[in-house]
């Protein structure tokens, strides 16, 4: 028994399914925050990393804050307090930077056990087609419901449509 | 005789480090500590070495775990000074570092680290005065020379420098930091042919290396204003690490977007589609600039091998 040091990820049955943790970030911005924040916290448990408990948790946290973000903004539309056009605008803008930045520091936090998990010969794979999936598929996922926290939280980007529906 | 095997392997581990041979000096420190888990030195002697390798969030706990152990010994200062000088927690990096330097047998290293720490609080004249200590006690020592070298050349006292960079080098030619600092003293006297010798055996050595890049960039920037401001703005953009890269690109990111919302709103829709567009090209941009980057280093550099990952 060889002595573990405290970054190395651990051995797990999933690692035929790790992924760069470039490949879900990219996926925030080709599908939404419903396919990249779940595959962040699936990799990091594939990958046996020793932060993914804080990883999970970061996402989780993403979620829960644009929840949070997205309620305030909608009841503050709602109640008349943030008028339409230059205001509702840029306070989304508020939540698509917080989802950005949420999404950049999980990356961020990932690809060091990566750069260890690969530095040891992990196996890596390439993910092209499900990224085109997560493309294809966005659409449908964000239809889903017609209301506007659902839009706000689980798209990639928020577009002109949420504004209508406020 | 556990005690022996111990030793033996942090010192074939230490030799593999001064090699640069990160891995396999990880690998011997970890079976000293797999012979003895509460080894104090060994586990500051990984701090070290993941250091080396940069991985410091290892290397961080791996200095805890030997100051929890040894909260006595210099050499665990030493490297938990070393460490974080790394993660820039500078006032403790230099309380650490001066209770390695009350220690009974102090190492040249000990005032060079030192000197850094108190460069980057921006004490220099204390600084100054640590890498003094250091050539006391070893007048070759290159690092202290060349540290010295710079200290002069940021002064202004640039044959001082150019003095103190001679010895560094003729102690030990193939340093990296003494080039850079010859490529500077270069610089500054109008030498871009002298500054680029410097820099390509700099960067040959590591296409990665940071000072080297910087120093590129400069002497770039005299060559052509144009070409200059292209590598001015890709060492801006990758400087000073991951967080700081990632907060630069949102604050662009929100930048962009509220000039577009704003003069979207006023009625502005030409400047707003312009932004819109420009935006888009920036991130078109960003895709295939480190390949374009790359590239043009590689071919700036003839001979040298990149790094895959660079």
């Amino acid at each position: 028994m060889t002595y573990q040091i405290a970054d190395e990820p651990v051995e797990t049955s999933l690692r035929a399914y790790v992924v760069r943790p470039s490949v879900p970030l990219l996926a925030s911005m080709v599908a939404g925050a419903w396919l990249s924040w779940p595959w962040f916290a699936f990799n990091a448990i594939a990958m046996g990393s020793p932060t993914r408990r804080k990883e999970i948790a970061l996402c989780i946290a993403a979620f829960v804050g644009t929840g949070l973000l997205g309620t305030l903004v909608i009841e503050l539309a709602r109640a008349g307090v943030l008028p339409a056009g230059a205001p509702l605008r840029l306070a989304l803008l508020g939540i698509v930077t917080f989802k950005l930045a949420m999404t950049y520091y999980i990356s961020m936090v990932q690809e060091r056990t990566f750069h260890v998990y690969e530095y040891y010969g992990g196996p890596v794979r390439a993910a092209g087609r499900l990224l085109a999936a997560g493309y294809w598929l966005h659409g449908l996922v964000v239809g889903l419901s017609d209301d506007p926290l659902w839009v706000i939280i689980v798209a990639g980007g928020i577009t002109g449509g949420v504004t209508g529906k406020l | 005789m556990e005690d022996r095997q111990v030793t033996v392997l942090l010192e074939q581990a230490e030799v593999q480090r001064r090699l640069g041979n990160h891995r396999s000096a990880t690998e011997l420190v970890q079976r000293a500590l797999t012979v003895d888990p509460d080894h104090a030195q060994a586990h500051a002697a990984l701090a070290f070495t993941l250091l080396g390798a940069r991985r410091l969030p290892g290397a961080v706990i791996e200095m805890r775990t030997a100051l929890g152990l040894d909260a006595n010994d210099p050499y665990i200062h030493h490297v938990a000074a070393q460490v974080l000088a790394a993660e820039r927690k500078l006032d403790d990096a230099w309380a650490h570092c001066l209770i390695a330097l009350e220690g009974p047998v102090v190492a040249p290293g000990a005032y060079v680290l030192g000197a850094r720490i108190r460069t980057l609080q921006g004490d220099r004249a204390r600084a100054k005065e640590l890498l003094l200590e250091a050539l006391a006690l070893e007048p070759a020592h290159t690092d202290a020379l060349t540290r010295l070298a710079r200290l002069s050349l940021d002064a202004g006292d640039r044959e001082e420098a150019a003095r103190l960079v001679a010895l560094a080098l003729e102690s030990d030619p193939a340093d990296r930091e003494a080039h850079v600092v010859a490529g500077y003293i270069d610089l500054s006297s109008g030498d871009a042919a002298g500054a680029e010798q410097h820099a390509r055996f700099v960067l040959g050595q590591s296409a990665m290396d940071e000072d080297g890049l910087a120093l590129w960039t400069a002497i770039q920037a005299r060559k052509s204003w144009l070409l200059g401001m292209w590598w001015r703005w890709n060492a801006w953009m990758s400087r000073g690490g991951e967080r700081r890269r990632i907060a630069r690109l949102i604050g662009m990111f929100v930048l962009a977007r509220i000039a577009i919302i704003i003069t979207d709103e006023l009625g502005y829709d030409g400047a707003s589609r312009a932004l819109t567009l420009g935006w888009l090209g920036f991130c078109a941009y960003s895709w295939f600039a480190p390949e374009l980057f790359r590239r043009m280093l590689a071919r700036e550099l003839g001979t040298v091998r990149l790094d895959p990952d660079f």
